[in-house]
């Protein structure tokens, strides 16, 4: 506690240390050693609102005679309609490969990758993002070609085409992949098979999906008042401003209309739900959680906390020591808290363990969530949970793309600025009954979803002693 | 610890003229009297370093009896030492040795196959487990990581792979000293505790990603067809029974074996001041002993005499893989299959993607390697594939096989090579992002080649590869007799319909 309020002093004063080390006597005991708090300086970002509305981040870093420059825009899954699922993910791709108004999909990957250049673009689920990363030599070419794909994507009918049969394929090879349909179902249980945030792409809605479909997506939701850019690198502020403007300053902008998000029923059950999706696997997915807190809820950095307790750090968490170490149970086992932004978050154990120990590792799992609403996680857990992540705070700031990445996505999601450092503020002062309180407010092992990929038939005893089971089956083409 | 499926594929990488001097400039090296090998780079944008400790030993050291050891010791790595995890070490290891003496007496009574005595095996067991209970009292759990995390190491992590094992995290640059105290500890006194349950970990491993991974099953069951008598044949994660047999005994020999200070080296890359951390890895590493020379891996792998072909039954779409034995790491025709894979698979206007996936569409997706499994010894070139249906593995194997023929008949173009090498060059600069990039990339070349500096050298000597070694080495390698091809097809129908 001491350390980390000096810690923050330190942090105010921006100083940076890199002294000798002290030890020079024979290595001590790793148990007992004691360093100064680890201080650093966090660089000023500039924020600049062009005047279509495009926000830029700039945080030049000279080290490398590399430019990045990061787009976020306003789009995503959430507002495809629902017999088009998928509509965003190949508008994101297609924008990528199908060429612009001035140059063929061909012309623009030969000329990249002959100037060692990437350009990544994709729409996932709340937002839509693409980079450019390229010598700072050929940062014009680059910027004009990236702005393009943003603003003018060609879509060109072959390359709509050969997404579509790419995306048909992956929907092919789901069932491959046990980890996959895992998550998938469990999202579908929690948000609902049908609602924005659980559906998922079927051969049926990406076979209907036209290439006019993906160019009215594009108008609809890539225009400059939706779009941030970050830009670091080897760069002087005043040349790359005026560099910026002139690939996206006569862009028009639009008002846009987001559909609203409609509410989450699906996971909100008063009782448990057992699942068991039926595959023929050695090892069962077992998934445990219930939807949770939005990332501005003020319990939210105590629940990270806790969370780390419990399943998030690896090696030294509950589960990892427990499931793992102790039992030999898993390779994989954890716990994860993801807050939400558009909707709610959500709250997740998992682990994947050989059939027959199956019931073991689920009675395990649960016994853990409901130990953290009984009693207080023990002094040294909750010092070794802050001690770990005011130690490492540094390495949220360890490149310039980290830090502008993180100013965008907490603009984006409408969170301060300095969220982190608040978050940060937060874990220090929190107690033992903080974490309790935050326990038996957030984790209700009474009324999680539980969900088994595996072969039940290996099961060491039937899952029923958790609550009714409801058998679900893969649909072909789903 | 994660367990690396794929080879190391590290893009060759190299800055030219003036600024490799310069980058060359920034590695200070530092020999231990033990044979520890160091390098140093400082980079001081942040006030944290990244730390890579890269020791010469991997499945290749392994054989048939004891696959899965090199693995296994690597998570038995992260159990502490005499002093770490521990309460009271001289109290743990009597304990640990009653341990020892009935997993013997188990492994001996379950040898007897049939005729094993079942009575006797579940009293062992229960006594067993017994005296693991009593052992586990000893154990202070993940106390080594914990100390880690504590002071703030991130990414704490450790592979093993074929030729080489590697562990690694980042820290905040002002704590290196309880690292190496840590480190140092584990390399001289590391004790093999919690060894029977972990041994279950890494079998969950193994069905988490091979026994229920497609392409899992179909790369051992490749590995195993193209190496008969090279240890490369041999799954890094162990055969089920081997892990099942292996002593304690056993690892803690193959640990005494390669984990000697001269079959180490260490990077560390980031805001530090090379004085100090040699003093500081001279105080710690340089009390560890030297040890004998590592034995050399002897076995060869004879010519194969024509064609080999593998298939794995599996309820999954289809894939097929296809390798060409070459030389490995140190033979000049090596490089040469450097810049064909780049030729083939590197990017969206790679010859294989774009034939392949774009134009006749046959695949989801394609890839090639030029050093599968491993990189040290000789190895394969391979190209790997999913067909896109309703295209079959047959075809999109016709299809590969053009490609290699176009690049024995047609010269290829200035124009591909000098893409090639601009990525080559843009890679290099690229590779110093991240602390953590470049402290690998040091000890990986320094443990590969003996020289960190072929990061640099490598790159020229790449340049200097023209369209006639290519057709050359294609003309000469890419033969059906010197092939290899393993395709993952669905079983007869009938058990596919027993199948929940």
């Amino acid at each position: 506690m001491t350390a980390a309020r000096s810690l923050l002093a330190a942090l105010a004063l921006v100083v940076t240390v890199s002294a000798g080390f002290a030890q020079t006597a024979p290595p001590g005991d790793p148990r007992t050693m004691t360093f100064d708090p680890v201080t650093f300086t966090v660089p000023e970002v500039e924020r600049v609102v062009l005047a279509n509305g495009i926000i830029v981040y700039l945080l030049p870093d000279r080290e490398l005679p590399l430019v990045t420059v990061s787009a976020l825009v306003r789009a995503g899954s959430i507002y495809e309609p629902a017999d088009k699922v998928g509509l965003a993910g190949l508008t994101g791709t297609v924008m990528r490969t199908g060429g612009t108004a001035r140059l063929t999909g061909d012309q623009i990957d030969e000329e990249l990758e002959f100037l060692a250049a990437n350009i990544a673009m994709g729409i996932g689920v709340e937002s839509g993002a693409a980079t450019l990363d390229i010598l700072k030599k050929d940062l014009p070419r680059g910027l004009a070609i990236f702005a393009d794909m943003l603003r003018a994507p060609a879509f060109e009918p072959a390359k709509v085409e050969l997404a579509r049969r790419q995306a048909l394929e992956a929907i092919r090879r789901r069932p491959d992949n046990p980890a996959g349909i895992a998550a998938r179902e469990f999202r579908k249980l929690l948000f609902g098979a049908d609602h924005p945030l659980g559906r998922e792409s079927t051969t049926d809605t990406v076979s209907r999906i036209t290439r006019d479909d993906l160019a009215a997506f594009h108008r609809q939701f890539f225009v400059p008042n939706q779009l941030m850019l970050g830009v670091t690198g080897d760069f002087e502020k005043p040349a790359m401003l005026e560099a910026l403007r002139k690939a996206f300053g006569d862009w028009t902008p639009q008002p846009v209309a987001l559909p609203a998000l409609p509410a989450v029923t699906a996971g909100a059950g008063a009782s448990r739900s057992v699942n068991i999706l039926r595959r023929d696997l050695s090892q069962t997915h077992l998934r445990i959680g219930h939807l949770s807190v939005k990332e501005d809820d003020p319990d939210y950095f105590a629940l990270a906390l806790l969370e780390d307790i419990l399943g998030g750090n690896s090696f030294t968490s509950r589960l990892f020591r427990d499931v793992r170490s102790r039992q030999g149970l898993a390779y994989s086992v954890g716990s994860r808290i993801v807050p939400g932004n558009a909707g709610p978050g959500f709250f997740v154990m998992q682990a994947l363990t050989k059939g027959p120990s199956t019931h073991q590792a689920l009675a395990s799992m649960l016994d853990h969530m409901e130990r953290l609403r009984q009693e207080p996680v023990s002094p040294e857990e909750l010092q070794l949970a802050k001690d770990a992540f005011l130690n490492s705070f540094v390495f949220s700031f360890a490149d310039a793309s980290l830090i502008v990445g993180r100013l965008m996505s907490l603009e984006y999601h409408g969170l301060p600025k300095d969220f982190l450092q608040r978050f940060r503020d937060g874990v220090v002062k929190l107690t033992r009954e903080d974490l309790l309180r935050v326990a038996r407010a957030h984790l209700h092992p009474d009324r999680v979803v539980i969900l088994a990929v595996g072969k039940d038939d290996d099961f060491e005893q039937p899952l029923t002693t958790f609550g009714k089971i409801t058998v679900l089956t893969l649909k072909p083409g789903g | 610890m994660a367990r690396r499926l794929a080879p190391l594929v590290l893009c060759l990488v190299v800055l030219t003229g003036a600024s490799a001097a310069t980058l060359e400039d920034r590695v200070v090296e530092h020999h231990l009297a033990n044979g520890l090998t160091l390098l140093l780079m400082e980079r001081h944008q942040a006030p944290i370093v990244a730390v890579n400790l890269t020791y010469k030993v991997g499945g290749v050291h392994e054989h048939n009896g004891i696959t899965g050891v090199a693995h296994l010791y690597e998570h038995m790595a992260f159990k502490g030492s005499r002093t770490i995890g521990v309460t009271d070490a001289a109290k743990e290891k009597p304990v640990l040795e009653e341990l020892d003496r009935l997993a013997e007496a188990i492994t001996a009574e379950k040898a007897r196959g049939a005729a094993a005595d079942r009575t006797r095996l579940a009293a062992l067991h229960k006594q067993f487990a017994n005296v693991e209970a009593t052992a586990d009292g000893f154990v202070v759990a993940a106390e080594l990581t914990m100390l880690y995390q504590r002071h703030g190491g991130v990414g704490i992590n450790a592979t093993t792979g074929k030729d080489l094992t590697r562990y690694f995290l980042s820290f905040p640059a002002n704590r290196l000293p309880l690292w190496a105290a840590v480190e140092s500890d584990r390399m001289a006194n590391g004790v093999l505790r919690e060894f029977y349950k972990e041994k279950n970990v890494v079998l969950e491993e193994r069905r988490q990603r091979t026994d229920n991974s497609p392409s899992g099953r179909l790369h051992e069951a490749f590995a195993s067809a193209a190496f008969r008598a090279h240890p490369y044949g041999l799954p890094v994660i162990g055969w089920p029974s081997d892990l099942d047999a292996l002593s304690r005994a056993q690892t803690e020999a193959f640990f005494q074996t390669y984990y000697g200070p001269a079959n180490a080296v260490l990077a560390i890359v980031g805001d530090l001041n090379p004085k100090d951390v040699i003093a500081l890895v001279e105080q710690t590493f340089g009390r560890i002993p030297a040890r004998p020379p590592s034995p050399p891996v002897l076995t060869t792998e004879p010519p194969s005499a024509g064609e080999r072909r593998v298939e794995v039954e599996y309820a999954a779409e289809p894939q097929v893989l296809i390798g060409f034995h070459k030389p490995g790491s140190g033979h000049p025709d090596d490089e040469v299959f450097d810049v064909i894979e780049s030729l083939l698979s590197d990017g969206r206007t790679s010859r294989l993607h774009k034939r392949l996936v774009q134009e006749k569409q046959l695949a989801g997706a394609v890839s090639a390697s030029s050093d599968y499994p491993g990189t040290l010894y000789p190895n394969l070139f391979i190209v790997g594939a999913t067909p896109r249906a309703p295209h079959t593995a047959a075809e999109v194997e016709q299809a590969v096989y053009a490609e290699l023929d176009r690049l024995k008949q047609e010269p290829v173009a200035p124009r591909e090579l000098e893409k090639i090498l601009n990525q080559i060059d843009a890679g290099q600069v690229r590779s110093l992002r991240s602390n953590g990039g470049m402290a690998s990339r040091l000890a990986y070349f320094q443990a590969i080649n003996g020289d960190w500096r072929e990061t640099f050298k490598r790159r020229d000597r790449l340049a200097k590869i023209g369209p006639e070694d290519i057709r050359r080495v294609a003309a000469r390698y890419f033969t059906k007799s010197n092939r290899v091809v393993a395709t993952l097809v669905k079983p007869p129908k009938s058990e596919v319909e027993s199948k929940p």
